[in-house]
C-alpha cells in the first residue's frame, strides 16, 4: 500500500499563471507529430472573466492552403493529457482537406490543463475547494472559446472527446442541439450506473486525502495514465504528454478534474452531468463511439449505458486497444471516413444483394409446416451421442418445446433484440433453445469453443449478450471470466449451485411451464431483425461477430432446400454436430451420429451407419477430418451397415478442401451418392460448390491452386486482380474480364452477412464495393476464375507471395508440395521485402520421413529438388523443414503462415532461431 | 538524343584478363563489336585488338582509350589480402587516371565494374537494392578501394561522361578460377565447411548471365544514363534466385564431382578464426595464396546477401536466361569433360 503525503502538511498554494505557447515554453522537449503552425493563444470570455487558452486548430492551415472548411469538429481531452492527443487527427485533417470536403479541427487545452492558463489554488482540490473548474463552468469555457475563434456556425459543427473531455463534449452537444450536427467520442462515461461501484482504479485516486497526492504533489495519476497505452508510448511521446504538468504548479487541474467526479448525489457537478446523461436520450444526431475495451476505468458497462442512451449511435470497438485508444490505433481513419459518410458529397455505399434464387423462408415454417402435417410424429431430431437407440423429437414435439421454452423465456424477461449467449452443446436441447430464440426474436450469440478461452472471451465481450444459457462448464467459465449477462442453466440446479453460478432459472424447468396464450399475441420477429451472431474464425487477428438477420439466415435456408433438393422425407446425418441446428429450418430430419462433438475427428463409419439406419438418412454432411477418419475405419462395417450407407444419396463435407484421393475414397463407401465440397465462409456459407467428378476434371486442366466449384444460385462472384504488391484493386471486375488473373474473390448474395457486430469501420470497409449497385463481401481469399465459371482458390489475401515475377498465392506452391509422399504439409511464405520475395516451403515431414540435414531446418538436397519439381508454377528459394507446422487454435489445418514467415526470415538471414 | 550503342561501336574492356573480361570482349567481338582489350598479359583472344599495358601507366591508359566509343572498366586488383599500397594504386588511382584519358579522348560511355561489398557492413541483405559506396564501413582494402573508385565513377557520371556502374555479386560457373574452383578443390579434398546452418539465403551470379548482362549493360548505357537519376544508375546484378548458401556451396560441389562436404563450424567461430588467420597472414605475408578463412568472408557465408532485381531487369531490358539448375548441369558437364573448372 502506497501512502500519500498527507496534503494538508505538505500543500503550498498553486499560484496562476498565464497559458503559454509550448514551442516557447518548451526548448528540450519535442512534441513529436505537432505541428507550430496549428498552435495558437487565444483569449476568451468566461464565468470569471477573460482567460487565455493555449488551442490547436488547423482552420490558418487550412487556409494557408486555399481551403475552406466545410465544417468544424470540436476535439476535447480528458484528464490528465492535453491537446496533443489529438495531433493525429488534426495531421489528418488537413493531409484529407480537399476543396468541398475539409474539417477544421479545434482542440483547446482546457483551463488549468496543457498549455492554457493555470488558476491560483490556495486550498488542495477537494469537495470543499472552490477555486477549481466545476463541469459548468466547462462548459461555459468552452462557449466562451467557441466564440472568440470565430466558427463559422452555419457549417456542420462536431463534437468529439475523450474520458472526461468525452463527457464535457457530449454535455456541450447536447446543450447547443441546434448548432452541433454530430457527436464523435472515444472512452467516456456519461453516467455511473446505480449501485456500481466507481471503478477501483480511480476509486483510489479520489480517496479524500490521497486525490492531492496522487495527482497534484506527484505526477501518480499521470503515470499511471500514460502507462495505459497498449504496448507503451514512445519516450519522446510520453515526454510530450507529461511536458505541462511535470511541475506541481501544473498539476492543480488534474486533481481538480479528478475532484470534480461527481459519484455523490450531492456532488455539484451532479446536476450538469445528469442535464447531459439525461440529455442524450433525447440526442437524434449521428454519433460515433469510438472504443478500446481494455481500458481499466471506462470498461464496456460504460460503453453499454451510452448504447441505451444513444442506440443509433455507430460503434467501432477496436478490440485489443485501451484507454489511450487514439494512441493505440488510427482514429483518424474511422473518424473521417465516419464524417464523410455523414456529411459528404456522396454519402455511403448502398447497395443492395441480388435477388435469391429461392424466396426466403421464414425460419419456423418448415419446423411449423412439418407439426401440422401428416409427418408431425415421424422424428425431427435424433441426437445417438444419448445413447444407442437415440433421443428424438418428433416434429409436433420439437414444436412444441420450440414454444414453450419462448414463452418460458418471455416470461422471464428475454425479449425481441436481446442478445442470448448459448454455451450449450450440439444436440436436441442446444436445437431447441436456438428455435426458441429465434421464435422471440432475441439474437443467438454462438462463438464456439474453438477460440480459446481467451478468444471466447473477447468474443462475448464484445457481443454483451444480455442473457447466457449454458451448460454447467460454461456457466463456470462465464462466471469465472465475468462474462455480461443474466444467467439460465440448462438442467435444474440446486439452490446452493444456482447461487454458485448466478443463474436464475433452467431451460429444463421453463420446459415444464404452459404454453402460455402471450407466445400467440407475441409477434414473429421482422425480416431485418438480427437473428444470429457468429464468430469468424479470428486466425487473421481477433474474432469478428457477424451478424445475420432473419431475412439472410432465411435465404440461406431457401437456397439449402434447393441445393439440397430437400424434400419431405429427406433426412441428414450430422457428421458435425452443429448442422443438426439446420434439419428443422430446411424441414429435413437431423440425426447426429454419436461422436465426441467437439472432436469431428473422432467420428467411425459405423457411427454414420447407425445413424443412417436409425433415421433413414439421405444425406451425411461432414468435415474434412470426419470424412478422413470414417474412411480409415470402414473395413469394421457390417454387411446390413454398408447397405445403409448404400442409401445415401448426398455427401456434404464442409469446412476446407478434400483431396481428390479421399474424395475417391468415400466414394466407394457412398456408392449412390454424390459428394460435395461447398466453399464458403462465416460471411456467407454457401458460396460455390463442386462434385468429385468435376474435382477431377478441373484438376486435369493443371490450373494452380485448388478448385472449389462454380457458384451456386442467386451467388454473384466478382475480382479484384492483385497489383505487383499483392494489392487488390478497387474496381472490382466481372470474371470474364479478368479470366485466369490472380484476384481477391468478392461476392454477393442474398443469404451473406447482414454487417459485422460493433466495428463500423470493417464493416464500412467491407461493403465499400459498389459495382451494379450491389452490396459485396471481399471474402479475403485469392484466386482465379478460369473461362468456364470454375472458381480456384489459392490462399488467403494477406498471405500472399510477392516475387519479382508477380503475387503468387500460397496455394500453387502448397497443393503439389502436398501431394509428396515424403511430406505431410506444406506451407509457402515469402521472404523479403515486398514485391520481391522470395518463396520459402516449410515442410512437415510424413510420419517416419526425416527430411532435413543434420540438426540444420535446411532440407536435404534431394528434398529441395522435389519440391523444387513439383512447385512447377513459382519458383522456390528454399526449402525448410520443421517437426509440426505451427496451427491456429480452432482450425487445426490453418497454418500459421504469419509467425512462419517470420521465423523463416531469420533462418534465411543466418540468425539462430529455435523451431518456429 | 541518346540511343543505344550498337556494332561496329568500337569498345575498350579493361581487365580481360580474368574470366568475366575475357568473356565479356570474346562475346562483344563476336557480336561485331571493334573490340579492344587492355591489360597486362595476353587476353588470348584473337578477335580483339590487344593492348598491354598497366592501369598505373597514364602512357598505356590514353593509347588504350583514343577512339573508343566506349570504356567497360572491369580491372582491378581482385584479392582478400595483400598491401593496402596496392590496392589504393591499381583501383583508386587507376580509376580515375583512366576517367581522365576517357575525359581528354572524348569518350562519352563508361561502364564501371564495381562490386557489391562496397555498400555491404557485414549485415544481412535481404532483398537489398544498390545502396550508396560507402568507403567508410566497407570492410578490407579491395572493398574500401572500389568504393572509392565507385564513388570516382559516380561523380564523373554526374559531370559529362555517361557512366552505368554495375555490380555483379558472386560469379560462378566454367572457368571461375575464384569461387567455383575453390568450392571445388576444398570439397575433394575433404575441407570445406559449411558455416553454421548453411541456411542463409544468398543470391549469386551465373558466368554466362553475367556476359549478357554486361553486354545488355553496354548497349543501353547512353540511354540509362540520360533516363535514370544517380541512384538509378547503379545496378545489382544477379541471377534473382536466392539459394541457402549451404545448398548453393553443396551444388557446386557436386556438379566438381566431389563429396557433400559434412564439415560444419559455427558461424560465430569462423568469423574469429577469419579474423585471427587474417591478421596472422598480413603479420607473415606476403603469401602468394589467399588466407583460408577471412573475417569478410565467414560474414560472407554466414548472412543473407539477396537483392531486389526489378530495377536492373527493367533498365537493362535483360534477364537471365541460365537458371541455377541449368548452371549447375553446364558446370557438371564442362567438369567432366574437361576435368577441372578451368
Amino acid at each position: 500500500m502506497v501512502s500519500w503525503p498527507s496534503p494538508l502538511t505538505l500543500w503550498k498554494p498553486i499560484p496562476a499563471a498565464a497559458a503559454r505557447s509550448p514551442f516557447a515554453a518548451l526548448r528540450h522537449t519535442p512534441l513529436p507529430g505537432l505541428d507550430p503552425e496549428w498552435s495558437q493563444l487565444v483569449s476568451a470570455r468566461t464565468d470569471d472573466g477573460d482567460r487565455g487558452f493555449h488551442v490547436l486548430d488547423t482552420g490558418p492551415a487550412l487556409q494557408a492552403r486555399g481551403i475552406t472548411p466545410t465544417g468544424t469538429i470540436l476535439a476535447l481531452h480528458g484528464n490528465p493529457t492535453w491537446s496533443y492527443m489529438w495531433r493525429h487527427v488534426l495531421r489528418s485533417s488537413v493531409e484529407q482537406a480537399r476543396p468541398g470536403q475539409a474539417w477544421r479541427v479545434i482542440a483547446p487545452d482546457q483551463l488549468d490543463m496543457g498549455f492554457s492558463e493555470r488558476l491560483a489554488h490556495p486550498d488542495p482540490p477537494g469537495p470543499h475547494a472552490t477555486s477549481y473548474r466545476g463541469m459548468e463552468q466547462r462548459l461555459n469555457d468552452l462557449d466562451g472559446l467557441m466564440d472568440a475563434l470565430d466558427v463559422e456556425i452555419d457549417k456542420p459543427l462536431v463534437t468529439l472527446g475523450h474520458d472526461w473531455g468525452g463527457v464535457i463534449s457530449l454535455a456541450w452537444a447536447v446543450r447547443h442541439r441546434n448548432l452541433v450536427q454530430a457527436a464523435m467520442s472515444l472512452n467516456t462515461a456519461v453516467d455511473h450506473p446505480h449501485a456500481e461501484p466507481v471503478p477501483t482504479a480511480l476509486r483510489a485516486a479520489m480517496t479524500p486525502g490521497v486525490l492531492a497526492g496522487s495527482t497534484v504533489l506527484t505526477d501518480a495519476f499521470l503515470r499511471v495514465t500514460l502507462s495505459l497505452a497498449e504496448g507503451g508510448l514512445e519516450p519522446e511521446v510520453a515526454a510530450a504528454y507529461r511536458a505541462p504538468y511535470v511541475s506541481r504548479l501544473g498539476r492543480g487541474g488534474i486533481g481538480g478534474f479528478v475532484a470534480d467526479i461527481p459519484a455523490a448525489a450531492e456532488h455539484p457537478s451532479r446536476e450538469a452531468l445528469e442535464r447531459a446523461s439525461s440529455g442524450l436520450q433525447q440526442w437524434e444526431k449521428p454519433t460515433l463511439l469510438v472504443w478500446g475495451p481494455k481500458d481499466p476505468v471506462f470498461r464496456d458497462r460504460y460503453l453499454n449505458d451510452l448504447l441505451e442512451r444513444v442506440p443509433h449511435a455507430d460503434l467501432h470497438r477496436f478490440e485489443g486497444a485501451g484507454h489511450l485508444v487514439s494512441e493505440d490505433r488510427d482514429i483518424a481513419e474511422v473518424l473521417f471516413t465516419w464524417l464523410q459518410d455523414q456529411f459528404g458529397m456522396t454519402g455511403p455505399p448502398d447497395g443492395t444483394s441480388p435477388p435469391p434464387a429461392e424466396p426466403p423462408t421464414r425460419l419456423h415454417e418448415q419446423l411449423e409446416a412439418m407439426s401440422l402435417s401428416w409427418r408431425r410424429d415421424s422424428p425431427a431430431v435424433v441426437d445417438m451421442t444419448a445413447g444407442p437407440e437415440g433421443a428424438t423429437l418428433s416434429w409436433q414435439q420439437l414444436n412444441t418445446q420450440v414454444d414453450t421454452l419462448a414463452a418460458g423465456l418471455h416470461r422471464l424477461g428475454v425479449r425481441r433484440g436481446h442478445r442470448v449467449s448459448l454455451l450449450v452443446q450440439p444436440g436436441n436441447s442446444l436445437t431447441v433453445v436456438l428455435y426458441a430464440c429465434l421464435r422471440l426474436g432475441a439474437v443467438a450469440v454462438v462463438a464456439d469453443a474453438g477460440l480459446g478461452i481467451r478468444g471466447m472471451t473477447r468474443a462475448v465481450r464484445s457481443a454483451r449478450p444480455n442473457w447466457v444459457i449454458g451448460q454447467r462448464p460454461g456457466l463456470v467459465l462465464a462466471r469465472a471470466m465475468g462474462w455480461p449477462g443474466t444467467r439460465i442453466s440448462m438442467d435444474p440446479l440446486s439452490p446452493r449451485a444456482a447461487r454458485a453460478l448466478g443463474t436464475v432459472a433452467s431451460v429444463q424447468r421453463l420446459l415444464r411451464g404452459d404454453e402460455t396464450p402471450a407466445l400467440k399475441e407475441l409477434a414473429h420477429p421482422e425480416a431485418d431483425d438480427p437473428a444470429a451472431i457468429l464468430f469468424t474464425s479470428g486466425s487473421t487477428g481477433p474474432a469478428k461477430g457477424v451478424i445475420y438477420t432473419h431475412q439472410r439466415l432465411g435465404a440461406l435456408v431457401a437456397l439449402l432446400r434447393h441445393h439440397l433438393q430437400v424434400k419431405p422425407g429427406s433426412s441428414l446425418i450430422a457428421g458435425f454436430a452443429p448442422f443438426a441446428l439446420l434439419g428443422p429450418a430446411i424441414g429435413a430430419t437431423s440425426v447426429t451420429a454419436d461422436m465426441s462433438v467437439t472432436k469431428p475427428a473422432t467420428l467411425t463409419a459405423r457411427a454414420v451407419a447407425e445413424a443412417a439406419l436409425t433415421g433413414e438418412a439421405t444425406m451425411f454432411f461432414g468435415s474434412p477430418a470426419a470424412l478422413r477418419n470414417v474412411v480409415a475405419t470402414s473395413a469394421e462395417l457390417t454387411e446390413q451397415q454398408r447397405t445403409a450407407l448404400g442409401r445415401i444419396r448426398l455427401v456434404l463435407s464442409a469446412g476446407a478442401p478434400v483431396h481428390p484421393d479421399l474424395l475417391d475414397q468415400v466414394a466407394q463407401l457412398f456408392p449412390q451418392a454424390e459428394i460435395h465440397t461447398p466453399y464458403g465462409m462465416t460471411e456467407g456459407l454457401l458460396q460455390a460448390d463442386i462434385e468429385r467428378k468435376e474435382v477431377h476434371r478441373a484438376m486435369a486442366t493443371g490450373q494452380p491452386g485448388v478448385c472449389v466449384g462454380r457458384a451456386v444460385a442467386g451467388v454473384r462472384f466478382a475480382l479484384a486482380p492483385l497489383d505487383g504488391l499483392g494489392r487488390p484493386a478497387q474496381q472490382l471486375l466481372d470474371p470474364e474480364r479478368a479470366q485466369g488473373t490472380l484476384s481477391e474473390l468478392v461476392v454477393s448474395a442474398a443469404h451473406l452477412k447482414a454487417g459485422y457486430d460493433r466495428l463500423w469501420l470493417t464493416d464500412r470497409q467491407s461493403r465499400r464495393d459498389e459495382k451494379d449497385d450491389l452490396l459485396w463481401h471481399r471474402t479475403g481469399d485469392v484466386g482465379h476464375i478460369d473461362e468456364a465459371g470454375r472458381v480456384w482458390i489459392q490462399g488467403r489475401l494477406q498471405h500472399v507471395i510477392t516475387t519479382a515475377e508477380g503475387p503468387v498465392g500460397p496455394g500453387v506452391v502448397e497443393t503439389p508440395v502436398d501431394a509428396l509422399d515424403a511430406v505431410a504439409r506444406s506451407a509457402a511464405v515469402g521472404v523479403g521485402p515486398a514485391g520481391t520475395q522470395a518463396i520459402v516451403v516449410v515442410v512437415e515431414p510424413a510420419p517416419g520421413q526425416r527430411l532435413s540435414l543434420g540438426s540444420s531446418p535446411l532440407a536435404q538436397p534431394e528434398v529441395s529438388r522435389a519440391v523444387r519439381a513439383a512447385s512447377r508454377q513459382a519458383a522456390v528459394s528454399a526449402v525448410l523443414v520443421v517437426e509440426r507446422l505451427p496451427t491456429d487454435i480452432r482450425h487445426n489445418s490453418k497454418i500459421e503462415r504469419t509467425a512462419l514467415a517470420a521465423w523463416a526470415e531469420q533462418v534465411l538471414a543466418g540468425q539462430k532461431v529455435s523451431a518456429p | 538524343m541518346s540511343q543505344e550503342i550498337l556494332p561496329p561501336a568500337r569498345v575498350l574492356v579493361t581487365g580481360a584478363s580474368g574470366l568475366l573480361g575475357r568473356s565479356v570482349a570474346a562475346r562483344l567481338a563476336d557480336l561485331g563489336y571493334t573490340v579492344t582489350t587492355f591489360q597486362r598479359s595476353s587476353s588470348g583472344l584473337d578477335t580483339v585488338h590487344e593492348v598491354r599495358g598497366s592501369l598505373t601507366d597514364p602512357q598505356a591508359v590514353e593509347r588504350a582509350v583514343a577512339g573508343q566509343d566506349a570504356i567497360l572498366h572491369m580491372a582491378a586488383k581482385v584479392s582478400v589480402s595483400g598491401r593496402r599500397e596496392d590496392f589504393e594504386r591499381i583501383n583508386i588511382v587507376g580509376t580515375e587516371q583512366l576517367f581522365d584519358a576517357a575525359w581528354g579522348a572524348g569518350v562519352e560511355n563508361v561502364l564501371y565494374v564495381s562490386s557489391p561489398s562496397v555498400a555491404h557492413a557485414g549485415s544481412s541483405l535481404v532483398g537489398a537494392s544498390a545502396g550508396p559506396a560507402d568507403p567508410q564501413r566497407a570492410e578490407g582494402h579491395y572493398a574500401r578501394t572500389k568504393a572509392e573508385a565507385e564513388l570516382i565513377a559516380q561523380t564523373r557520371g554526374s559531370a559529362g561522361t555517361n557512366v552505368l556502374i554495375m555490380r555483379p555479386h558472386l560469379v560462378w560457373g566454367p572457368g571461375d578460377g575464384q569461387l567455383t574452383k575453390r568450392i571445388i578443390d576444398r570439397a575433394r579434398s575433404g575441407r570445406l565447411p559449411i558455416l553454421g546452418t548453411g541456411a542463409p539465403l544468398v543470391d549469386t551470379l551465373f558466368i554466362d548471365n553475367a556476359v549478357d548482362a554486361f553486354v545488355a549493360g553496354l548497349r543501353q548505357l547512353p540511354i540509362i544514363a540520360a533516363e535514370q537519376p544517380l541512384s538509378g544508375r547503379r545496378l545489382m546484378v544477379t541471377n534473382g534466385e536466392p539459394r541457402p548458401i549451404g545448398e548453393l556451396i553443396a551444388g557446386i560441389a557436386a556438379a566438381g564431382g566431389a563429396r557433400q562436404p559434412t564439415l560444419r563450424v559455427p558461424a560465430a567461430v569462423a568469423k574469429t578464426a577469419g579474423l585471427a588467420i587474417e591478421k596472422l597472414w598480413a603479420a607473415t605475408g606476403p603469401h602468394a595464396d589467399e588466407p583460408p578463412m577471412t573475417k569478410f568472408l565467414a560474414e560472407q557465408l554466414s548472412t543473407a546477401h539477396w537483392f531486389d532485381q526489378r530495377h536492373t531487369r527493367e533498365v537493362l531490358d535483360w534477364s537471365p536466361r541460365t537458371s541455377i539448375e541449368q548452371g549447375l548441369q553446364k558446370l557438371g558437364r564442362h567438369v567432366r569433360r574437361t576435368g577441372g573448372v578451368l
